[in-house]
């Protein structure tokens, strides 16, 4: 087990830089995930804490150590791939094994640990099998025990859930998750799911265009995002923009309405409220238009609202009597729900 | 009346629709000529004559022809040496243009210059190549060296591999184009989860390169094992003044079949000749197949 921390990583493929200085510090036993869409850098800062990468700039610290110019072998990392990259032609068990190769063990404690690894995943009866014989599922776990069975300092995750359906995808996130409350290594989990990176994290780590935009629990980027980015990327559906003006303490809705402002601004304002927020309750009236589509989730019901002029927004209703395609209706929000960032740089106000 | 046939039905009148010209070729242009051989080699036939019933007389004259029994071994020293020659030099070569990037298509193409190359004209090449000093390039290499002449064509038992060697390069290029692309197909996570495991590259190569190509290895070994057996173009094209000399000490099946067919004119005994040909390739690609096959 052991710290994580990159400083001033940066990563550049021939002339263009990909990764713009990368600041993180991981605590030992932590679970940190990186999210964000492709090309964002999550999966190249992945591989260059695996060693697969070579880092242009900054460095890498592993256990207080600086790993930059070590092999992968030495840096005391396993990681998970995407494919799962196990052998096709070996035995479950010669795969999970295959990563003590290098072990300074005897051999009957070689057969030990991977016994001992297939028990915490469940998957003793499996051991004899080809990886053609297995399910997804069942693939998983045996790149997960290849991995596990060298005991690393870190777990690096790259993206190992997508190729599964999305109800095995849901089981091992969650068995992912016990497994990190069960051995307690550090772990590095990088996905574009931002459901995963919700459910799964101690610390999210959001990333757009090579730079980090926040890091912080999940429910700290949910519930105060640092810049529209975050705030629309971070939960389903995306948080409903407004543009207003902000002027003496009063934010001027383009729709007409005013709200108070509680932080100091003046000039071109963002409002932010997620479609959870809003609805035909009580507080603030926000917007007033024309259900356009209603899609019925259940317990509740997304209405896109046309508020005129091009603009839609989404929000939540009643689940048993939701208000009818075409219906007027007005959107209120309660105060302490909204978000509030500055037009220009899209950054938060506070 | 189609209208009232099944789906399953229709599918079969349209299967057997599009079946009927490969049918047609195949039984005119391969399965006849195949049985008419197979019925040649019981009979005497001299092209122009009658052809008259011999029973199993070319294959007892076949059985006790000296000359059968080398050409046949020479055969199988053609395959033995040639497979697993240009299998190895041609997946050591494939592997390592995998690695390289510099100049990647360029020498990709070298390679495989030889294999569009006209036998008949690398094999007069090669064959300069072979005469002694002054003119040839091997021995005025050797020569300029201090080194003694060597014969490679008049020797009865260098004369063999001086053939053999040609063919060998000839067939590189396929044979590493193949190579590479089974070597690409290799997902690379599978060397990255290497590295990480930290195993060495004789690991690597061992157990997973080479079991992973597996598939890829069969399809060459068959392809060039079938190549070997049938050898004809390079030996006749080196040794045009004695074919298959000197002594039959290069002499392959198929020129022992062309000779008897073309030179003797004895159509029976060479379609005898043709029929053990093509059991030996039955019997030897079956082999391979199931040796190689997945358990």
């Amino acid at each position: 087990m052991a710290t994580l921390a990159l400083r001033d990583l940066v990563k550049t493929y021939d002339k263009t830089e990909v990764l713009h200085g990368i600041n993180l510090d991981v605590a030992d036993g932590e679970f940190v995930v990186f999210v964000g869409p492709s090309g964002c850098g999550k999966s190249t800062t992945l591989r260059m804490i695996a060693g697969l990468e070579e880092v242009t700039g900054g460095s890498i610290e592993i256990g207080g150590r600086q790993v930059n110019n070590l092999e992968p072998k030495d840096r005391d990392i396993a990681m998970v791939f995407q494919n799962y990259a196990i052998y096709p032609h070996m035995s479950v068990r010669k795969n999970i094994g295959f990563g003590l190769r290098t072990a300074k063990m005897s051999k009957p404690d070689k057969e030990a640990r991977i016994d001992e690894v297939a028990a915490i995943l469940d998957m003793t009866d499996l051991l004899d099998r080809k990886p053609n014989q297995l399910s997804g599922g069942q693939r998983q776990r045996v790149a997960i025990g290849r991995a596990m069975v060298r005991d690393p300092a870190v777990f690096l995750f790259d993206e190992p859930l997508s190729n599964l359906d999305a109800q095995l995808r849901t089981q091992m996130r969650l068995e992912i998750k016990k497994l990190h409350q069960r051995v307690g290594n550090t772990i590095v989990f990088v996905t574009h799911d931002q459901v995963e990176a919700m459910t799964m994290a101690d610390r999210i780590v959001i990333m757009k265009d090579g730079h980090i935009q926040q890091v912080g629990t999940p429910a700290e980027v949910y519930h105060s995002p640092a810049n529209t980015f975050v705030a629309r990327f971070i939960g389903a559906p995306s948080m409903n923009m407004l543009p207003a003006t902000a002027s003496g303490g009063v934010l001027r809705l383009d729709t007409g309405s005013t709200v108070d402002l509680p932080a100091r601004a003046d000039g071109p304002v963002t409002l932010g409220v997620r479609p959870d927020d809003l609805g035909l309750g009580e507080g603030v009236a926000l917007v007033r238009g024309k259900v356009t589509v209603r899609e019925p989730l259940g317990p509740e019901t997304l209405i896109y609202v046309d508020t005129g002029a091009g603009g839609e927004v989404i929000a939540k209703a009643d689940g048993r009597t939701p208000p009818e395609v075409g219906a007027e209706v007005t959107l209120n929000a309660k105060p302490e729900n909204l978000h509030f960032f500055d037009a220009n740089t899209g950054q938060a106000l506070t | 009346m189609y209208r009232n046939l099944t789906i399953k039905q229709k599918q079969i009148v349209w299967a057997w629709a599009f079946l009927a010209i490969p049918v047609v070729f195949y039984s005119v242009i391969r399965f006849y000529p195949t049985g008419n051989a197979i019925l040649i080699s019981f009979q005497n036939w001299n092209l122009l004559g009658d052809r008259t019933w011999a029973g199993l007389d070319n294959y007892i004259k076949l059985f006790n022809d000296p000359v059968f029994w080398k050409v046949f071994a020479n055969t199988f020293i053609y395959l033995l040496l040639g497979t697993p020659i240009s299998l190895v030099i041609s997946f050591v070569i494939a592997y390592h243009l995998d690695q390289l990037r510099f100049m990647h298509g360029f020498l990709r193409m070298l390679y495989f210059l030889p294999f569009m190359t006209s036998a008949v004209a690398m094999a007069w090449v090669w064959r300069w190549f072979y005469q002694p000093v002054p003119t040839g390039l091997f021995n005025n290499m050797l020569a300029n060296l201090g080194i003694g002449q060597i014969e490679f064509l008049n020797s009865t038992t260098n004369a063999l591999p001086a053939v053999l060697a040609p063919a060998v390069w000839a067939g590189l290029g396929f044979q590493i184009i193949i190579f590479m692309a089974g070597l690409r197909a290799i997902p690379k996570s599978y060397y990255e989860a290497a590295r990480i495991d930290g195993v060495g590259w004789w690991t690597i190569l061992w157990e997973i390169t080479l079991p992973l190509l597996k598939p890829t290895i069969v399809f060459i070994v068959v392809f060039s094992s079938i190549g070997f057996l049938r050898i004809f173009d390079h030996v006749f094209n080196m040794t045009t003044n004695n074919p298959g000399g000197p002594l039959n000490a290069t002499k392959p099946l198929v020129l022992m079949i062309y000779e008897s067919a073309f030179t003797k004119f004895d159509m029976g005994y060479a379609a005898a000749q043709t029929v053990v040909l093509f059991l030996v390739l039955l019997v030897v690609s079956l082999l391979q197949l199931r040796i190689l096959r997945d358990k």
